[in-house]
């Protein structure tokens, strides 16, 4: 059977092309459009995945939804209701966008009139973490900002069997929270939870620990948030109200405003805080369970940190490439295990890279070298403190860049990472970068678990080897890379290892400031020129500025 | 008295950054969010 998958109007919207249970081709909008987290209708990553299935839209036999329009918007009408004449406005605006963003008749402006299956928010995040794991039993725990009313779910699943054993619903919510806290520290919220997690090893806990332990109410239930604090019942604009300034005696800080001692101590206390609300939540899950494996998924699971903790409990634990709402378009369409690598997105062949080559050609020098030379002398350009621009093969999806569109340079040198974040990226200078490490030779480097193939747990560095892709905790967000998964990318990381002797790699995503990650050679190549990046490698194509020397 | 005074005058200055912060934050799109 032919299915679409589709996730939109939340954020990162996505879609899918899964034939008979094997996943063909999937991308976020995002890729396509250059806005970063773009919540459209996912037009442009539709027609990439007909185009690589080459089938057209009236081949495809079900769409699946990632949620349930109706329930969502039967939540939204009853939490209205609980202000009615506050949530006027609220609720025009609300029947507008339900209108607007009705999937029927998206699809049926498309060219598709067939079936349609929608399944429910968390169901989706449930399905992908587990039929991506490689668990025939397992608990899963899925953690967002919300769903049609769900924010919080635990299961349990044998087999190809998944039951839902608990809840939390609307308002109470953690990933709410920490886009609050998110927002409340200048950051924006659903994008910049990342940016607070990189600050919080600088801040100090006890600060804000105790006042942010307030929100909360054990007395009524589990993650019982008090809304006193909160807008998100009545408001789509400011996620606090003032009485949450008054309890942390903190003005919010505006983005251009400076990052200081306190708002990197409220980021570590907000980081405990989930934390220990994470632990209680796995915990839980173990409890229900009694299984030894876990799942993590929802846009919480991006959370390393705290994933890292889940080993309390359980003896594995698996985050898929893409946990948050775009995998959801892939987890709406599984039934069963398969076997998805992250890298679904498109590739550009030699003859398409030549293209944009002849384009450039008056800034650009470019050399095409055989697969065995392009990764000695990429290595031999890492290994002298070159920055080097990687384009390899199809795009990943989900938001990390795991050795196909990546920025990669040398993590041995203290400096790197001031130069990247200060030069290349021009972010802020917090932002730690992580490795990438040949797999067999993780654990000589980390205090590893097990491998982390998508960069979704945070370990303790063995040594101070890896100055810059260390963060100040000691801690880094490691990809472990076997040649399975990246075979280019493992040989360019063993060579790196033949050379200096760390098969180690700084690995962060081809994208400048507020840019969405490099799609394809064209903006491969634009970006190079507009950055200080030194040298690029598409394929087997080693390029450099006309002006370098 | 007077330190009295001045508690009072702190908190009224700290309530009026709080207000225009919130106002200023509110006119930036970025900060619009959705829970639905």
């Amino acid at each position: 059977m032919t299915q679409l998958g589709i996730s939109a109007f939340y954020h990162d919207s996505a879609a899918c092309l899964v034939v008979d249970g094997q996943v063909i081709a999937a991308a976020e909008e995002e890729r396509f459009t250059g806005i970063k987290h773009d919540d459209s209708f996912p037009i442009n990553a539709i027609k990439y995945c007909l185009e690589e299935g080459r089938i057209k839209i009236s081949d495809i036999k079900e769409v699946c939804w990632y949620e349930k329009p109706k329930k969502k918007e039967e939540r939204a009408y009853k939490i209205f209701n609980k202000r009615f004449l506050r949530t006027l406005l609220l609720r025009l605006k609300a029947r507008k966008r339900f209108k607007t963003e009705n999937p029927f008749f998206l699809l049926k402006s498309i060219g598709y009139r067939g079936r349609v299956k929608f399944v429910d928010h968390h169901r989706s995040h449930t399905n992908f973490s587990y039929y991506t794991s490689p668990f025939k039993e397992a608990a899963i725990l899925t953690v967002d900002g919300v769903g049609e009313w769900e924010t919080v779910t635990i299961s349990h699943a044998k087999g190809n069997n998944i039951k839902k054993l608990y809840s939390v619903n609307f308002p109470h919510s953690l990933g709410m929270l920490y886009s609050t806290i998110t927002s409340f520290l200048g950051f924006k919220p659903n994008e910049g939870e990342y940016k607070v997690m990189g600050l919080s090893p600088y801040g100090d806990p006890s600060k804000y620990f105790g006042k942010l332990n307030k929100l909360f109410d054990i007395s009524k239930g589990d993650l019982y948030l008090l809304q006193r604090y909160f807008t998100w019942e009545y408001s789509d604009q400011v996620m606090f109200n003032k009485r949450l300034c008054r309890l942390l005696e903190l003005a919010p800080r505006l983005p251009e405003e400076p990052v200081t001692q306190d708002h990197m101590d409220l980021a570590a206390a907000l980081q405990k805080i989930y934390e220990r609300e994470f632990v209680y939540l796995v915990k839980k899950s173990k409890e229900l369970t009694g299984t030894t494996n876990l799942c993590l998924g929802g846009g919480c699971a991006y959370n390393g940190v705290a994933n890292a903790l889940a080993y309390k409990y359980f003896d594995s634990v698996h985050v898929p490439f893409a946990p948050s709402d775009a995998g959801s378009a892939i987890g709406a369409c599984l039934k069963t295990h398969t076997d998805i690598p992250p890298y679904l997105g498109p590739q550009y062949n030699d003859r398409q890279v030549y293209r944009s080559l002849q384009k450039y050609k008056r800034y650009i020098n470019y050399y095409k070298l055989s697969p065995r030379k392009i990764i000695q002398k990429t290595a031999q350009l890492l290994s002298a403190q070159n920055i080097v621009g990687w384009v390899q093969g199809r795009m990943e999806f989900g938001a990390r860049a795991l050795g196909n569109r990546s920025i990669l340079a040398s993590p041995r040198h203290p400096m790197m990472r001031e130069r990247l974040n200060q030069v290349i990226k021009k972010r802020e200078s917090f932002r730690p970068f992580a490795p990438s490490v040949v797999e067999e030779k993780a654990s000589k480097f980390f205090h590893l678990r097990e491998p982390v193939p998508y960069m979704n747990m945070v370990v303790d560095a063995k040594s101070d080897a890896l100055p810059s892709a260390t963060h100040i905790d000691g801690s880094c967000r490691v990809q472990t890379v076997t040649r399975e998964q990246n075979e280019k990318y493992y040989l360019l990381l063993q060579e790196m290892g033949r050379l200096c002797n760390i098969p180690v790699l700084l690995n962060t995503s081809f994208n400048l400031k507020d840019q969405t990650i490099t799609l394809d050679p064209d903006q491969a190549i634009k970006r190079f020129l507009e950055s200080k990046i030194n040298f690029l490698v598409i394929n087997n194509f080693l390029i450099k500025k006309k002006d370098y020397d | 008295m007077i330190k009295r005074i001045q508690k009072v005058i702190r908190k009224w200055q700290k309530e009026k950054e709080y207000q225009k912060k919130l106002a200023e934050l509110r006119k930036r799109d970025p900060f619009n969010y959705k829970n639905f």
